[in-house]
C-alpha cells in the first residue's frame, strides 16, 4: 500500500469541526482528513495512523480543548520523531501570547489563523503548507500536484530532477 | 509487490530459463545465453518489475558472466569467439554516453543558473499576445530546449510557465487544454531534432556507430529536425482545431532577467559554443562526443558546475542507455538478432512495408514503453534486416530504419504513461485523460505517416 498523508483537524465544537472540514475538503481526495474533538482522541488517531505507516502531514487544531489544550497536543507532537515535520496551525480566538508564543517556539508552529477565518485564507493555507510537506517528503509529488501549488510542484520536479526521460 | 509486477518477475525469471533448457534449432550457445537475457530484459523491461535502469545493468552484469572471455562459460569448443568484459562494461562510456553526459552538464547548469527559464522569457517575447501565436510560441520554446535539454526537465519548466498564463484565461476556454497538451508534445517532438534531444536517439545512433556508420551531430539534425519543424506545426494545428481559443488576447507578464555573475556568464559562453560546434560537425568535423567534453570540462574547472551538481546528474538516465546498447552488442555478436529476424520470411515485404512495420510496432510499443526500451529491444533486429541485405543497400538500408524506429518511438504521446512530459501534463488536473488520447492518437498517425514519407521522399535523396 502507498503511504497515505492525513490531514488531523481537532475542534471541540461540532459545528465548527465541520465548518473547517468543509471548507478544506477539496483535499480530502488526495489527504484524507481525520477528526477529533480533544486532545487525547487525537493522540489515539495519531497513533493508529502512524501505525499503518502512514504520516500526518498537516494539523489544524483549536486552543481551548476539554483535558489537554491545543498548544499542549502540537508541542507533544513536534517532540516525537514521527509528528516533528506535520504543519501545525492553531485555529483559534483564545490563545495568549504566552500560549502562542510557545506554540512558535517549542512546536515550530507554520501559521496561526484566528476565529472567524476566511474560507479563502484557509484555503490558500492549507495548499502552501501541505505543499511544502510534500515537496520536502514526497519521492513522486506528481499525484498531489492538481490539488497543491502546481508551480511550485513543477518547479521541484525542474531543480530537483525527480523525474528524467525514459 | 502488485500482481503485475509479480507476473513480470514470474515471466521474466522463465524467460531467463527458457532457453537454459531447450534448444532452439539453428541458435550457438552463446545465441541461447543471449536470448536468455534478451527474454529476460525484455519482460522486466516491459512489467517494470525492476526500475528500467536496473534491468540495464543485469544486462550488462550477466553478459559480462554468461558472454564475456573472462565469464563463467568455456566457449573454446564453441564458434562464438567471446568478447573481453571491458567491452560490455565500456558500453557506460561509449562514446554517445559522453555526448549525453555534456547534455546533461549543460542542462543541469543552466537550471542551475535559470539560463532555461530566462532565455525562455526572452524567446517567448516576439510572439505577442493574441492566443494561437502565444501556443505556437510556447510549443517553438518548448522544442528548441528539449532539443538540447531533456523532455521532462523542459516540460516541468514550461508548466511553471503556463500555469499562471492558465491562470488568467476563461475557466470555460478550450484552449486552456490546448495550452497544457502542447508543452509535452512539442517537448515530444523537440527531442527528435538532435542526437542528445533524447534517450531513444542515443540508443540508435550507437547500434549504428557499432557497425562503423558514424552520424555526425549535424547530420542528424539534417535527417530529422525538419521533421520536428512540420510536426511542431501540425500539432499546434490540430490542438487549436480541437480546442478552439476562446479570447483573441492573453496579457503576458514576462520578466526576464538574465543572471550576470561570472559563473552565469561562463556558462553561457560554454552553451553558445558548445551548441554551435555541435551544429556544425559537418564543417569542422570534431566529432560532438568530443565537443561533449568542453562543459563537463569548462563548467567543472570553473567552479560553475560543482561537486553537489555533478552528484545530482540523472546518472539513472546513462545506465539506462549503456544497457540498451550493451544488449544490441550480445545480441549481433552471437547471432541471435540474425537467427531472431532469419526465423520470419520477410522477402515477402516490400522494403517500405517493412520500415512501416517496425515504425508501427515502435510506435505501438512506446506508447505503453519507456521510448528508450522500446528502441533498445528493435534496433538490434532492424540493424540484423537490413545486414541481411533484404534493404537496398546495408548501410542505407541500417540509417533508414535507424532513424524511423528512433523517431517514431519518439511520436508517441497518447497516453499520460507514454511519456514523463504527458505525465506532468496530465498531473495538473487541467484536463483529462481523454483529451491527450484523442490529440495524442492524431498527431502519432500523422508522425507516422511523415516518417514513411520522408523515407520515400527525402532521406534516399540525402543520406
Amino acid at each position: 500500500m502507498e503511504t497515505k498523508i492525513y490531514i488531523l483537524v481537532v475542534e471541540d465544537e461540532p459545528d465548527v469541526l465541520d465548518s473547517i472540514v468543509r471548507d478544506i475538503t477539496v483535499f480530502e481526495k488526495f489527504f484524507p482528513i481525520e477528526m477529533a474533538d480533544s486532545a487525547e482522541e487525537a493522540r489515539e488517531l495519531i497513533d493508529s495512523i502512524l501505525e499503518k505507516d502512514d504520516q500526518i502531514g498537516l494539523i489544524l487544531c483549536d486552543h481551548v480543548l476539554p483535558g489537554d489544550n491545543g498548544v499542549e497536543l502540537l508541542v507533544e507532537m513536534q517532540n516525537r520523531a514521527e509528528t516533528e515535520d506535520t504543519q501545525k496551525v492553531l485555529i483559534t480566538g483564545q490563545a495568549g501570547l504566552q500560549e502562542t508564543v510557545r506554540a512558535v517556539n517549542e512546536a515550530d508552529l507554520k501559521h496561526y489563523i484566528a476565529k472567524p477565518w476566511q474560507k479563502d485564507e484557509l484555503t490558500k493555507i492549507t495548499k502552501e503548507l501541505l505543499t511544502d510537506y510534500v515537496i520536502d517528503h514526497v519521492e513522486a509529488p506528481l499525484k498531489y500536484m492538481q490539488v497543491l501549488d502546481g508551480e511550485r510542484i513543477a518547479e521541484h520536479i525542474r531543480t530537483g530532477r525527480g523525474i528524467t526521460d525514459r | 509487490m502488485s500482481k503485475l509486477k509479480w507476473t513480470g518477475l514470474i515471466l521474466g525469471v522463465t524467460g531467463f530459463l527458457t532457453p537454459l533448457v531447450y534448444t532452439f534449432p539453428g541458435l550457438s550457445l552463446a545465441g541461447h545465453f543471449a536470448m536468455s537475457i534478451f527474454l529476460m530484459a525484455a519482460v522486466f523491461w516491459m512489467f517494470e518489475t525492476i526500475p528500467i535502469y536496473s534491468t540495464s545493468i543485469l544486462v550488462i552484469f550477466f553478459q559480462v558472466i554468461l558472454l564475456s572471455a573472462e565469464g563463467f562459460i568455456d566457449y573454446s569448443a564453441a564458434p562464438y569467439d567471446p568478447l573481453p568484459f571491458n567491452h560490455f562494461i565500456a558500453t557506460l562510456a561509449d562514446p554517445i554516453i559522453i555526448l549525453f553526459l555534456g547534455g546533461f552538464v549543460l542542462a543541469d547548469a543552466s537550471v542551475k543558473y535559470d539560463f532555461d527559464k530566462n532565455l525562455t522569457r526572452v524567446l517567448l517575447k516576439p510572439f505577442g499576445s493574441r492566443t494561437e501565436y502565444i501556443i505556437l510560441g510556447l510549443m517553438v520554446v518548448t522544442a528548441i530546449l528539449s532539443a538540447f535539454m531533456s523532455n521532462t526537465a523542459t516540460t516541468a519548466m514550461m508548466i511553471t510557465v503556463i500555469l499562471p498564463i492558465i491562470a488568467r484565461m476563461e475557466p470555460g476556454d478550450p484552449a486552456r487544454i490546448g495550452v497544457v497538451l502542447c508543452i509535452p508534445f512539442a517537448a515530444n517532438i523537440g527531442g527528435i531534432a538532435t542526437p542528445i534531444g533524447t534517450p531513444p536517439n542515443a540508443v540508435v545512433i550507437a547500434a549504428l556507430n557499432q557497425q562503423g556508420l558514424q552520424v555526425a551531430f549535424s547530420s542528424w539534425m539534417i535527417y530529422a529536425a525538419p521533421l520536428a519543424v512540420v510536426m511542431l506545426f501540425i500539432a499546434w494545428k490540430v490542438l487549436l482545431r480541437l480546442y478552439p481559443p476562446a479570447t483573441d488576447i492573453i496579457s503576458l507578464t514576462l520578466d526576464s532577467k538574465l543572471k550576470t555573475s561570472p559563473n552565469a556568464i561562463v556558462l553561457y559562453a560554454t552553451f553558445a559554443i558548445t551548441v554551435l560546434l555541435w551544429i556544425t560537425e559537418g564543417i569542422h568535423g570534431i566529432r560532438s562526443s568530443i565537443v561533449a567534453l568542453i562543459p563537463v570540462a569548462v563548467l567543472t574547472l570553473t567552479s560553475a558546475f560543482e561537486k553537489q551538481d555533478i552528484r545530482k546528474l540523472p546518472w539513472e538516465v546513462l545506465w539506462l542507455i549503456a544497457g540498451g546498447i550493451a544488449l544490441g552488442i550480445s545480441m549481433k555478436e552471437t547471432g541471435l538478432a540474425e537467427w531472431m529476424v532469419g526465423a520470419i520470411s520477410w522477402d515477402q515485404f516490400g522494403y517500405l512495408m517493412l520500415l512501416a512495420v517496425f515504425g508501427t510496432v515502435a510506435l505501438l510499443m512506446s506508447n505503453f514503453l519507456s521510448n528508450t526500451v522500446t528502441a533498445s529491444l528493435l534496433i538490434p533486429l532492424g540493424i540484423s534486416l537490413a545486414m541481411s541485405g533484404i534493404m537496398e543497400g546495408q548501410v542505407f538500408g541500417m540509417m533508414m530504419i535507424g532513424l524511423v524506429i528512433a523517431l517514431a518511438s519518439s511520436f508517441a504521446m497518447v497516453l499520460p504513461i507514454s511519456t514523463p512530459p504527458n505525465a506532468i501534463a496530465v498531473s495538473t488536473g487541467l484536463l483529462e485523460t481523454k483529451d491527450m488520447i484523442t490529440s495524442g492518437l492524431i498527431i502519432g498517425v500523422i508522425g507516422l505517416v511523415l516518417i514513411m514519407l520522408l523515407s520515400v521522399i527525402y532521406w534516399p535523396y540525402i543520406l
